[in-house]
């Protein structure tokens, strides 16, 4: 105990810097107006398949519920989960399913992934909903199958199933539920903007989650840049047991990690999970996204997405159907052709450059920006690395950017073990504030696959081992059974019932057989080649 | 330009400042100190510097297009800017070219670029020129060949007349017929910038005051002293600009601090010095904000940039008051450099969210493994 | 006045604790060599997770581990093909020996194979079963064959045997990948290296 003590003595004050960096906000422009409702387009694109924003690994896939050509009504489940890691997928609105087949890539390094393409009527005739007489009464377990029925997954980014999650959280009991509304990312602003109009249901969504996982206590977190939103949520907070905290805003506070950390002081394990220190973290989004599962059984069918950037005439936020094109949203949006020369997925500091105007808003899509050079500029080329240590004094993972950089260069992975690669996030910091302009985070994904590949060999190295061991000692144990059964039947002078020679012939006479096949089919294919 | 946007990755903003930049910043922010230094010895400095860069510049191009590199690349960085201005700075005023030219090719083509280029190189290559002409011609290094004016302290004329500028040109290039032979400059046996005299003590400015002899009258110890108030200006510009963060100036200060204080006695002054003079009377200030924070060579993480200072904070001490070189910054500095990457990897952060080195080293004391 | 540092009490502290400290860090150097050679105690062991395990027989051994056996008693390391150079590369440096190119000898550098039987031309010899190492074929005598691909090391010790012929050794399909070094390490503008 004593050794505890100490240990976490030193480790506090081995953290005493406050880690990342602070860009600038670009919220304001999108924040002028209120959230828009979404006129529903002529074609909604359900994707099957969901990546994070940024790796090629597939996280979940679903399996299609609807056959091609089927009328479906509006809330009617179309795919059912496939594996773990996977949520359900509603209909949108009503209309008929008219493909189900491979859509393009959306971002640089995704593939090519299955998706419903439903075919919109303008009737909107909807799924008879069964909201719970009280939903009050429930108990845990039916609320988290209530949520898991509505195919709620996290509104943050990662996209992980909030059913399975509160599950988790629930079985190890939890102290504290977080509820994130901090968003770093410079230009994204949908959770402001939902916390500001839609504060009694952030509320009592974060209420029905503490009831949902039992916590004892509930926190909703916002930063100091948005007042709006802190005003909202004090008014509704009056006289409730749920505590409201205001960070500093700092890029990348809105991370679980990094949000566990400044708000219970305490460090996520690196191998774990919040839940493993009593904590569940979820989106502010996914909190509003719960109320309407659990109170009016309503599944889990839009979401808030910003659009912004210099091109649009008026950036604003959308209460989007899932699977809107984005097109669809600039145009309503109006875009100023001459000013948009591309756009960006997900915030300025971890989206990726959009490759298909006519890629669907996914459940985890928050922002789509439609900027062009002169708002966002290029790259600049590298230059050499003059360890100047910046990068290290901004890394919320507090690793040595610097160090992975060379010994990913020199391709020495046991090093990059060592110095943590796993454990980089990805925010970016490093190579935000990077006077040459390395792309660090590049470098780091790169390192991350090669390295991947090497573990994966060699898990199916060792796996070959065994099977091979396992083939040695089957066959030596066949041996010796023959040997007994062969001591046995000559010791009881019966005849072998398995004779080689008659083998032997078995075996010719098949070869013969393979062979006038094979003759036969020749000359089939030569006369074929003869007529045509 | 499309296509290659599409395929870049993540984050899509970037910080303003590049390297080249800040490297012009720092430039900027030796400014004061050499204007001060101009004002107490004449021209000499300011073409020590000018000669340097020129040096520098050449000897950059040159040995990048030996090494088959965009020479427009290499000199973009102004790195070799930085190197120049601070060599050019910490040798004394009036030495002759060919030590210039020596001393930086040495800095650029040995220290820099044989081993790899900006941010490979170990050692800190101003101080590495340096301390090769130091050893290689010690008696050159500390001859000081001012004009007349400058000389003599106590005169009322200023060094910096068009005569003073003659004589300082005619010092830097004696081959030049630039004066008569009855105004060649004599030489005078003195400290370089680097150097500090262990007898001055006590505070020349305050003294300076008191007798009502003025701030910036021309005397050898209110010019050291003002000197380094000029670096100390020019580095806490760099501490409020960001660009080099507080650990390794203070933690080399402080210890320095410490180390004369623990030492102090009024009567070793005269050969243990003040902590004033330890502080103020020497290049202790341009050593701590300047060479120290130069970040190719120093450590890089917080806590290894701590004892980094720490580490140069003491052996500068430790020179300066028991050891027989003339300098203690330059070789304190490269000392430091010695110590720099294993104090990166000895002093590593603490990964988030695994156990700290203290827990670490807990758990391998009493287990013989890791602690998980 | 005596200088601090000249005080004894004031000694003893600092060498007290300097002393102390110089003893932690033996223990910690000590406690961490003790770890590394418990780690290192079984050299078969650790260059028999470096070979592929394919179980080929290329090297002139029945099988990755004998060969680990003759590699720990001198053997060379540059006989294993499906390693490839990543192999030796990295018994290189657990053995301190000269990184030298694959012996032809053995067999040349191969992309990842996997065993395909053509199902219709197989006769159920039961010959191929008997001659994969890791047990990666399936079926019953005069039936019809097939191999588990996830199984399959592409070792080819089932091509010889086979009466008729009906076994290919085609390509496993390469991990999907995005991200490359080759393409980082130089300057996207210029096309030179940006770094050294």
């Amino acid at each position: 105990m004593i050794r505890q003590a100490f240990s976490d003595l030193f480790e506090r004050l081995g953290s005493t810097s406050r880690r990342g960096i602070r860009p600038a906000t670009l919220r304001e422009s999108s924040l002028r107006s209120r959230i828009m409702p979404t006129p529903i387009p002529r074609e909604l694109i359900l994707s099957l398949q969901h990546y994070p924003d940024t790796s090629a690994k597939d996280v979940s896939s679903m399996k299609p519920c609807v056959e091609v050509g089927e009328w479906v009504a509006k809330y009617q489940l179309i795919a059912r989960e496939k594996g773990p890691n996977a949520t359900r997928l509603h209909a949108p609105t009503s209309g008929t399913v008219q493909a189900i087949e491979e859509i393009p890539p959306a971002v640089n390094g995704q593939r090519a992934r299955l998706a419903i393409r439903l075919l919109t009527d303008t009737d909107e005739r909807e799924l008879p909903l069964e909201p719970p007489s009280d939903y009050r009464s429930l108990a845990p377990e039916q609320m988290i199958q209530l949520i898991e029925d509505a195919g709620i997954c996290g509104m943050g980014g990662a996209g992980f199933p909030t059913a399975t999650k509160v599950r988790d959280a629930l079985e190890k009991g939890v102290k504290t539920l977080i509820i994130n509304g901090v968003e770093c990312e410079p230009y994204i602003s949908c959770d402001e903007a939902l916390i500001r109009e839609r504060a009694d249901l952030t509320v009592q969504g974060a209420e029905l989650l503490q009831a949902a996982c039992l916590a004892d206590d509930c926190v909703i977190v916002i930063d100091n840049a948005m007042p709006a939103a802190r005003q909202a949520l004090k008014e509704k907070l009056q006289g409730s047991a749920i505590k409201l905290q205001v960070v500093r805003r700092r890029y990348p506070a809105g991370d679980e990690r990094q949000l566990v950390k400044a708000v219970c002081r305490r460090e996520v394990p690196n191998d774990g999970h919040p839940t493993d220190i009593g904590v569940l973290v979820q989106n502010i989004g996914t909190a509003v996204a719960v109320y309407e599962a659990i109170v009016h059984a309503k599944p889990c069918i839009s979401r808030i997405v910003t659009l912004t950037g210099s091109a649009l005439l008026t950036p604003k936020n959308f209460d989007a159907p899932i699977g809107t094109p984005v097109q669809h949203l600039l145009n309503l949006c109006g875009v100023n052709e001459n000013q948009h020369e591309f756009t960006i997925r997900g915030g300025s500091m971890m989206g990726q450059y959009l490759m298909d105007q006519a890629a669907p808003i996914e459940k985890t899509t928050n922002c789509i920006i439609a900027s062009n050079n002169a708002e966002i500029p290029e790259r600049e080329a590298e230059q050499a690395c003059i360890r100047c240590g910046y990068c290290e004094q901004a890394c919320p993972a507090q690793l040595q950017p610097q160090r992975l950089l060379a010994s990913i260069r020199n391709e020495e992975w046991q090093d990059t073990v060592e110095l943590g690669l796993d454990d980089c996030i990805e925010c970016g910091a490093c190579a935000v504030v990077c006077p040459s302009r390395i792309p660090l985070v590049s470098y780091f994904r790169a390192g991350k696959e090669i390295h991947n590949e090497d573990h994966s060999a060699q898990r199916q190295s060792r796996h070959w081992q065994e099977r091979f061991q396992f083939h040695q000692y089957r066959i030596k144990k066949n041996q010796e059974k023959a040997r007994s059964a062969k001591v046995a039947a000559q010791s009881a002078g019966e005849e072998q019932g398995f004779s080689r020679d008659q083998a032997r012939m078995e075996i010719s006479a098949a070869v013969e057989r393979v062979r006038r096949r094979r003759e036969a089919l020749a000359r089939e294919t030569g006369h074929g080649e003869e007529k045509s | 330009m499309m296509k290659q946007r599409l395929a870049s990755s993540s984050p899509m903003q970037f910080f303003p400042l590049q390297t080249s930049q800040i490297m012009l910043l720092v430039i900027l922010a030796t400014l004061p100190a050499m204007l001060v230094a101009t004002w107490f010895f004449g021209y000499g400095v300011i073409l020590n510097v000018l000669f340097a860069t020129l040096v520098g510049v050449l000897c950059e191009a040159t040995i990048s297009r030996i090494r088959g590199r965009s020479v427009r690349a290499t000199l973009a960085d102004n790195s070799c800017l930085v190197t120049a201005v601070l060599f050019g700075m910490t040798i004394p005023p009036g030495t002759s070219w060919w030590l210039i030219v020596m001393g930086m090719v040495f800095a650029i083509a040995l220290v820099k670029h044989a081993y790899g280029g900006l941010g490979q190189n170990t050692f800190n290559p101003a101080m590495a020129g340096y301390l090769f002409l130091l050893l290689a011609y010690p008696l050159d290094m500390t001859s000081w060949h001012l004009p007349a004016a400058a000389m003599n302290f106590n005169s009322a004329s200023s060094p910096l007349g068009w005569q003073g500028f003659l004589q300082s040109l005619g010092c830097l290039f004696p081959f030049l017929p630039l004066l008569g032979d009855s105004l060649t400059v004599d030489g005078l046996a003195m400290a370089t910038p680097l150097i500090e005299s262990k007898l001055a003590a006590g505070n020349a400015i305050k003294a300076a005051l008191e007798e009502g002899t003025g701030l910036f009258a021309r005397s050898s110890e209110t010019g050291w002293e003002l000197i380094n108030f000029a670096w100390l200006l020019g580095g806490l510009f760099l501490l409020v600009t960001r660009l080099i963060s507080w650990h390794i100036p203070l933690s080399m200060i402080a210890s320095t601090l410490i180390m004369s204080l623990l030492y102090y006695s009024p009567s070793a002054v005269a050969v243990l010095g003040t902590p004033y003079l330890h502080l103020f009377g020497s290049a202790t200030m341009m050593g701590a904000f300047f060479i120290a924070t130069d970040p190719v060579s120093a450590a890089t993480g917080s806590r290894a940039k701590i004892a980094y200072g720490i580490i140069i904070g003491v052996s500068l001490y430790s020179i300066r008051v028991w050891g027989s070189y003339l300098d203690a910054v330059a070789i304190a500095v490269l000392f430091g450099n010695f110590c720099a990457p294993l104090l990166d990897r000895l002093l590593a952060p603490r990964k988030y969210g695994h156990p700290g080195l203290f827990s670490k080293l807990l758990g391998d004391i009493t287990t013989g493994k890791s602690s998980p | 006045m005596t200088p601090l540092a000249e005080n004894l009490f004031f000694q003893l502290l600092v060498g007290g604790s300097l002393l102390g400290s110089l003893l932690c860090a033996i223990a910690w150097g000590v406690a961490g060599l003790r770890k590394r050679l418990q780690e290192q105690r079984f050299l078969v062991d650790r260059i028999n997770s470096i070979l592929p395990q394919t179980q080929c027989g290329r090297c002139g051994h029945p099988g990755c581990r004998p060969y680990a056996r003759a590699i720990a008693t001198g053997e060379a390391i540059n006989r294993c093909p499906p390693g490839g150079d990543r192999a030796i590369r990295r018994l290189s440096l657990l053995l301190n020996e000269a990184r030298v190119p694959l012996d032809p000898a053995h067999g040349e550098i191969e992309s990842a194979k996997v065993a395909v039987i053509r199902e219709a031309e197989c006769i159920g010899c039961t010959k191929c079963i008997v001659a994969c190492p890791v047990d990666a074929i399936i079926g019953a005598a005069k039936h019809m064959h097939t191999v588990i691909a996830s199984e399959c090391t592409g070792c080819d010790l089932c091509i010889e045997p086979c009466p008729v012929d009906c076994i290919d050794l085609v390509e496993r399909a390469p991990a999907f990948r995005y991200w490359s070094l080759a393409a980082l390490a130089t300057d996207p503008l210029s096309g030179e290296p940006c770094h050294d």
